[in-house]
């Protein structure tokens, strides 16, 4: 390796106490100063760490006024004070934040692989990049020296699978060393588009290969490649069971091993994740009609079994070994398809190791796009990953261009002569291939659903109140792959939250629209409290939710509370007060959660969004936009006429019932924000309140002077 | 392939085997740090011990644990980052842990609990299948 | 009448849980049944009876995302 080293910076690696090691990294790219912080005692009880501490650090980086590609905007990461622990599943999570290129509002992304556990392990509880360099760097972190080095480029490949494993071998002193280094990057088409993603690496020394998995929500990637930043690299040697210097050890090996067995005993008569990950639910999803179709028009299509996961299991993904993104992780989710050969783009003819699918890619890049070929499904899914691109984004807004393109709103000209229609999956990855080469059709589609909206309706003469109403986007952010058209409640788990809509802080679908178990407008929005909160505390310790229901104790189904699966909740409350040595109950731990939401919240009203003008999904969100929207579920939408509105359907025109079905819908959404808003403790206008605040013990006279601010703004 | 066999009909129970491998492998005469647990169902005495079956090596999430060249299952101190996944995943519940160790320990077929016991209820059984 | 997760169900005749399962196409395998609010064990399904205006609750574990 001979690449230029324009700065070093010797440190003595913080030691870990309690989950902490009480220091944070920060960076600036544009003039390579490098300054170690301290983390402050009221950082710790206030915000917990990890998403907690990105908010944190990303809120006094940056101004009100600051843009994505401004450059006090951050990159900050943070892998929380549980973070890193071996002992029980799920417990490698990096979370990301930045102001992002999508929404302009604070996103968070969270992503396992080895970087987050390794930089705590290497001192460092969270890492602030700064700044914009002219030229490309890789900032290498060694925590068993000590030392950090800013290197200038040369010449280093673009995309991912090529870069982690040129850097991976570089850095590592042999074949065993490399499972102690792992890679941050992104690839060729990040400068091109808004969501691109970050990879985090993490070497699998069974298939001597380097692995990754995404930060891929709200265009981190793209944040990254803007401050020319090619690669962060960290290494260290050593990780052991106890590196955290927990307070009680024996209680988390206890519950680690009970968790294990749980997992040995049952994933086969549950889920089956450890055979293909979360690819498991398509099927289910499909006979639930909950699989988004053809830009979530339909929930599902006959021709779906193709892609069901027992045809990637019997067909791509290798079965029997270990498939987790952290030690420790009994859950085994990162299934691959290995000795993968490409059809199509630079790698055509080669053999590659695909990481997937996962549901959202099955689903999104599938069923979304009507493509219901398997082997398609993983060229996409590849590349995606090496390319750099966020595939819920990538897949939820060419679902809208595709259906676009088949209503008439663009044509071939518009495109560049690619034919769009839905299931040519051809042109799919010819738009990924557009995307990577910064060039054609593809780079408008990399703009997202909500500037795509925009530029067909200028510059295509498209219809703007059609691609309101289906162009699957919040504040700018695409939505997550599920038809949840019949669930208010997840109507309300998408739109109402702080990041735009993804599927990380509320899942409500089955509560919801099956087993009919949140009836009423408070039922919902105590749902729409509890589950964002609790789920936002995996993304302030380090954790991945995963390992919470998508399996459950044999004798859950007796508790008082099936869905919130509480031995689980208990687990979580244990294992955090043995790690850091505090006495948290379950009340408090969704109180931690709580301050950071309001405050992430609040993060947005200072950036002039966050208000519920922003909440508002668009109508394929709510309900049937199109006639053949509403005759495929006609029975369902004609007794719904009749016993909501005891109105005779024969009576009336389809157009007349769409009609009614719209005007109720949307006044049911609005009920159903009035209740949440109250709920969480915010004004009817969606902004919390400084009475809330304070009782939440989240009073900071920096957000309470937001709010007032925000006050003599409305007046 | 070596395998360590207890013979129910002659073993009394006398946990000999325990200390032995406790004190052999950790100076300790806990039966809590022994590769073999003798358990008592109604004065017939049951042996949980590794069958080196190797269940545990594929889910080891450092990659771990191997099969030697003589068949027996190991732990390689230095890849274990002490998960104890291997723990909950035996099917024959030995795979054990302790607190104030790093890593999980199994039975090696080793042979030291065979030279302490005085029944001759254990002995090891080498064949060349699975080899 | 019965009740299915709060909603009407046409009972024509007494019908195991497995089979009100498959009426309902409730494929899903992880799942918790309660009749009239008790709990049945999965063993039970296949010749635990529904009766006429049993209040029945099947929820779906469904993790998602």
């Amino acid at each position: 390796m001979a690449r230029k080293i324009l700065k070093s910076y010797e440190y003595k690696p913080a030691k870990l106490n309690r989950g902490y090691t009480r220091k944070s990294l920060y960076i600036n790219v544009g003039d390579l100063s490098v300054q170690a912080k301290d983390i402050s005692q009221m950082m710790i009880d206030k915000f917990v760490g990890g998403k907690g501490f990105d908010l944190y650090y990303l809120w006094h980086a940056t101004l009100p006024e600051t843009k994505w590609d401004d450059p006090e905007n951050e990159i900050v990461m943070s892998a929380g004070p549980l973070g890193g622990m071996t002992q029980y599943s799920g417990t490698g999570k990096t979370l990301v934040c930045g102001i992002s290129p999508m929404t302009g509002i604070p996103i968070d992304s969270n992503v396992g692989g080895y970087y987050g556990p390794l930089l705590k392990f290497s001192g460092w509880d969270a890492l602030e990049l700064q700044g914009k360099s002219d030229k490309d760097l890789v900032i290498f972190i060694d925590g068993n020296k000590g030392l950090i080095q800013i290197e200038e480029d040369d010449g280093l490949p673009e995309d991912t699978h090529l870069l982690n494993e040129k850097l991976t071998e570089e850095y590592a002193e042999d074949e065993d060393d490399k499972v102690n280094i792992s890679v941050v990057c992104t690839g060729s088409a990040a400068p091109h588009i808004r969501f691109g993603m970050l990879n985090f690496s993490f070497y699998d020394p069974r298939r001597k290969t380097c692995r990754v998995k995404q930060a891929a929500r709200g265009g981190l990637g793209t944040i990254l490649r803007d401050k020319k930043i090619k690669a962060l690299v960290v290494k260290f040697k050593g990780v052991k069971p106890n590196l955290n210097d927990v307070a009680d050890i024996s209680t988390i090996n206890k519950i680690g091993v009970k968790y294990a067995k749980e997992m040995h005993d049952l994933d086969q008569k549950q889920n089956g994740i450890r055979k293909i990950g979360t690819a498991n639910t398509v099927a289910i999803m499909n006979k639930y009609d909950l699989l988004p179709t053809r830009n979530f028009q339909a929930g599902g299509d006959p021709e779906a079994v193709k892609i069901y996961p027992q045809v990637f299991i019997d067909n791509f993904i290798t079965q029997g070994i270990h498939d987790g993104c952290w030690y420790g992780c009994t859950m085994s989710c990162a299934k691959t398809a290995d000795h993968f050969k490409l059809l199509t783009g630079p790698y055509k003819g080669q053999c590659v190791t695909v990481d997937g699918p996962e549901y959202e890619c099955v689903a999104g890049l599938g069923a979304n796009l009507g493509v219901f070929d398997p082997r398609a499904i993983l060229e996409e899914n590849f590349y995606c990953d090496t390319y750099g691109v966020d595939l819920i984004s990538f897949a939820t807004c060419l679902a809208f261009v595709m259906e676009c393109f088949e209503r008439g709103q663009i044509n071939l000209e518009n495109t560049g002569g690619l034919d769009l229609h839905f299931g040519n999956s051809e042109s799919v990855l010819e738009i990924l291939h557009q995307m990577s080469r910064g060039e054609g059709f593809g780079v408008i589609v990399g703009q997202g659903t909500r500037r795509c909206k925009q530029i067909f309706v200028e510059k295509f003469g498209a219809d703007p109140k059609l691609l309101q109403d289906i162009g699957m986007e919040v504040k700018g952010l695409e939505y997550a792959e599920y038809c949840h058209k019949e669930s208010l409640a997840q109507q309300g788990g998408f739109a109402l939250t702080n990041k735009g809509p993804q599927h990380d802080e509320a899942w409500l679908i089955f509560m919801d629209q099956v087993n009919k178990q949140i009836p009423s407008f408070e039922d919902k929005a105590d749902a729409l409290y509890y589950y964002p909160m609790f789920r936002t505390w995996f993304g302030l310790c380090g954790l991945c939710k995963l390992p919470w229901n998508d399996i459950v104790p044999a004798d859950n189904g007796k508790t008082d509370d099936p869905a919130k699966v509480p031995e689980h909740v208990q687990n979580y409350v244990d294992i955090f007060n043995a790690v850091t040595g505090k006495s948290i109950d379950k009340d408090e731990l969704i109180r931690q959660s709580e301050r950071v939401y309001n405050f992430q919240r609040v993060f947005s009203v200072r950036m002039g969004h966050g208000t519920r003008a922003e909440d508002y999904p668009p109508y394929r969100s709510l309900g049937p936009v199109s006639k053949e929207e509403y005759l495929s579920r006609q029975e369902m939408y004609d007794k719904q006429i009749r016993e909501v509105h005891g109105k005779d359907p024969e009576s009336l025109s389809i157009e007349e019932k769409m009609l009614i079905q719209r005007k109720h819908r949307e006044n049911q959404f609005e009920k159903l924000m009035d209740a949440v808003y109250k709920r969480r403790g915010w004004t009817n206008e969606g902004v919390p309140t400084a009475e809330h605040l304070a009782s939440i013990g989240m009073d900071l006279p920096e957000l309470l002077e937001v709010l007032e601010t925000h006050e003599n703004k409305e007046k | 392939m070596k395998i360590l066999a207890h013979k129910q009909e002659i073993c009394t129970g006398c946990r000999n085997c325990e200390e032995a491998c406790a004190d052999f492998y950790f100076k300790r005469t806990d039966r809590n740090y022994s590769s073999i647990r003798i358990t008592n169902n109604d004065n017939t005495f049951h042996a949980t011990k590794c069958t080196q079956c190797g269940e545990c090596i594929n889910m080891c999430t450092s990659n771990a644990i191997y099969r030697d060249r003589l068949g027996v299952v190991r732990i390689d101190k230095n890849k274990c980052v002490g998960c104890l996944g291997c723990v909950g995943f035996c099917s024959e519940l030995s795979m054990f842990y302790a607190d104030d160790l790093p890593v999980p320990f199994k039975c090696v077929a080793c042979n030291v609990c065979v030279k302490a016991c005085p029944e001759g209820a254990l002995e090891i059984l080498v064949s060349k299948v699975k080899e | 009448m019965i009740k299915v997760n709060t909603e009407d169900h046409p009972w024509n005749k007494p019908l195991t849980v497995q089979e009100l399962l498959d009426e309902k196409g409730y494929i899903f395998p992880h799942i918790v049944v309660r009749i009239n609010g008790q709990y049945i064990e999965e063993d039970d399904y296949a010749t635990q009876l529904v009766q006429d205006g049993d209040d029945v609750l099947v929820l779906h574990l469904m993790a998602g995302g």
